[in-house]
């Protein structure tokens, strides 16, 4: 079992690199068929051509729609960064049951279906007129991306000694203080983190957007959703290729800070 | 600290206890206030609607259990939801194995590889798919240039293209939990199983399976929950030959603005994560530290 026969360590190889294969090659097929000439999408494409990356441009219905994801992306990234921030903060500082309870009630809409969610937001904002709305939208994405702030500051927390925060308030400093010299530095890569996760939920996030979007107020997502049920052109690639290069530019931002503040750890005071 | 404190006067402790409180509550307070207005309210609210229908408060209910069309749809949903957790584990096995074994860059070229199509979003995933298992897509192509097959299969529309795009989609909650438990097996264990005289199939159904248990235990339960509630690729894939209750819910709101019924669908759909989310964490060898993760 510690090594396994030659026969069985090559067929766990061949398997392991079928299902890598599967899971990651099937999501860049969208980029080639970016790239078709003709008005519907053949894979691979039988005449190359840049037109379809013109048309989405210049066509004020997609562009206008990337600039409503990122509009609403930013502002539900405001919104869970400082309440999730606070609450991590916050949630050091009880114990026992109502940590539990608490905790439970931070993580509850990553565990509520999505589905469900969506739906009773969008009832209520129908009720309160915030349905169609670029805030409507927002506070609904900021709701799902707070768990993630919560969790990646709550671990960054842990390497803040809580003797630190005691012995600064010895020495006489007021609690804001504390926080912006102490706890705020070493907490700021876990802030960045929770940070990048909030943007790209709110960006990919389909399901409260289709619900809660107005005709002026669509999101690159839900723009897809409609498009493709609608017309099914390789726009919808572009689109998708967009939405792809985000997440690579995130993904990469990310690692980079995680690997920075690695390297920012072992320097730290408390090694 | 502590015997600073008992010196104090008590006056003065108890501003200081008061004080702390203020700022802890000042601290958990906005996004409590945040959660309760815009989460548990509007959920609150919607679950309300299932038992103010004029027929009767459990009504809705009954309407969703009678119907034929609508167990049909709950009977599919949980049917996809198990064939997905059943591939998934039996796909994730190989690459947790090479994963707890594979150190340097290989590792991190595989760990890439599980982690990428986390930054990916669903719906251009979903979208990924459509274009491939179309009819006349790459994927029925190649199968009829190979000879596998005469005319173009049905791909898409159907369970086939919502198993393959969820599976897709889940296979990493599968494996995550499955290499962590795989790569703190002690290798000593297995060793001494070997030369203790004991098979390969021994060694693993005794010793290799138990261990990986919590972790598989785990992804199952977290694979299986999440593909009840899944939406955008049983749409988009499915259509309307595969029909969930995720779907069947939208289409209350959308299609018939039947809000009731809506209502007691969600209502039915949170309490079967919730139950089975209970059950798994009493009955499974599940670690905890996944859920608190």
């Amino acid at each position: 079992m510690n090594r396994l026969p030659l026969l069985l360590r090559i067929a766990a190889n061949a398997g392991a690199s079928l299902v890598l294969a599967f899971l990651v090659l099937p999501i860049l097929a969208v980029v080639p068929a970016s790239f078709n000439k003709a008005s519907f999408i053949y894979l691979p494409p039988r005449a190359w051509s840049g037109v379809w990356y013109e048309r989405f441009l210049a066509d004020p219905e997609w562009h206008t729609s990337l600039v409503n994801s990122v509009e609403v992306a930013t502002l539900a990234t405001i919104i869970a960064v400082v309440l999730g921030t606070l609450a991590a903060i916050g949630l050091r500082r009880i114990d026992g049951r109502l940590r539990m309870l608490v905790t439970g009630l931070f993580l509850a809409p990553m565990i509520v279906p999505v589905i469900v969610t969506a739906v009773a937001l969008y009832r209520s904002a129908l009720d309160v007129g915030l349905s169609g709305t670029i805030l409507g939208m927002s506070l609904g994405h900021a709701i799902l991306a707070l768990p993630f702030v919560v969790i990646n500051v709550g671990i960054a927390l842990r390497a803040v000694d809580d003797n630190w925060l005691r012995a600064a308030a010895g020495l006489g400093a007021s609690p804001w203080r504390i926080f912006r010299t102490v706890t705020l530095p070493n907490i700021t890569p876990g802030i960045v983190g929770g940070a990048i996760f909030a943007f790209i939920t709110s960006f990919d996030e389909v399901i409260i957007a289709v619900f809660m979007a107005g005709y002026a107020s669509k999101t690159l997502p839900v723009k897809i959703w409609e498009s493709i049920r609608l017309e099914f052109t390789p726009v919808i690639a572009v689109a998708a290729t967009v939405m792809i290069a985000l997440a690579i530019i995130l993904f990469a931002l990310a690692q980079a800070f995680s690997r920075q503040t690695g390297s920012r750890k072992t320097g730290s005071p408390s090694r | 600290m502590t015997a600073a404190g008992t010196h104090t006067q008590p006056k003065a402790r108890a501003a200081l206890l008061s004080r702390r409180h203020a700022e802890t509550a000042f601290l958990l307070g906005p996004a409590l206030v945040v959660l309760a207005l815009l989460f548990v309210v509007p959920l609150a609210r919607l679950f309300s609607l299932a038992f103010i229908d004029p027929a009767g408060p459990f009504a809705t209910f009954g309407v969703l259990a009678e119907s034929a069309v609508y167990r049909q749809v709950m009977w599919n949903t949980f049917v996809v939801a198990v064939m997905v957790t059943a591939l998934c584990v039996l796909l994730a096995w190989p690459v947790a194995y090479v994963l707890s074994r594979l150190e340097g860059v290989w590792f991190g070229i595989a760990l890439y590889g599980v982690l990428f199509p986390f930054w990916i979003s669903v719906l251009v995933r979903t979208f990924s798919w459509m274009l491939l298992l179309e009819r006349n897509g790459p994927i029925n192509r190649l199968l009829m240039s190979a000879g596998i097959t005469e005319a173009p299969l049905a791909l898409l529309f159907n369970n086939v293209g919502v198993l393959i795009g969820m599976i897709h989609i889940l296979l990493p909650y599968m494996i995550l939990p499955l290499y962590g438990a795989m790569v703190r097996i002690d290798r000593r264990l297995l060793l001494a199983s070997d030369g203790l005289g004991a098979s390969l199939v021994d060694t693993f159904r005794r010793i290799y399976l138990p261990l990986c248990l919590p972790g598989l235990a785990g992804g199952a339960t977290f694979v299986f929950l999440l593909s009840l509630g899944f939406f955008i690729t049983p749409a988009l894939l499915g259509g309307s030959n595969a029909i969930t209750l995720s779907m069947l819910i939208a289409s209350f709101v959308n299609d018939r603005l039947a809000w009731s019924l809506a209502a007691a669908g969600s209502l039915a759909l949170l309490a079967i994560v919730l139950v089975l989310m209970g059950l798994a964490a009493r009955l499974l060898p599940i670690e905890r530290g996944l859920f608190a993760r």
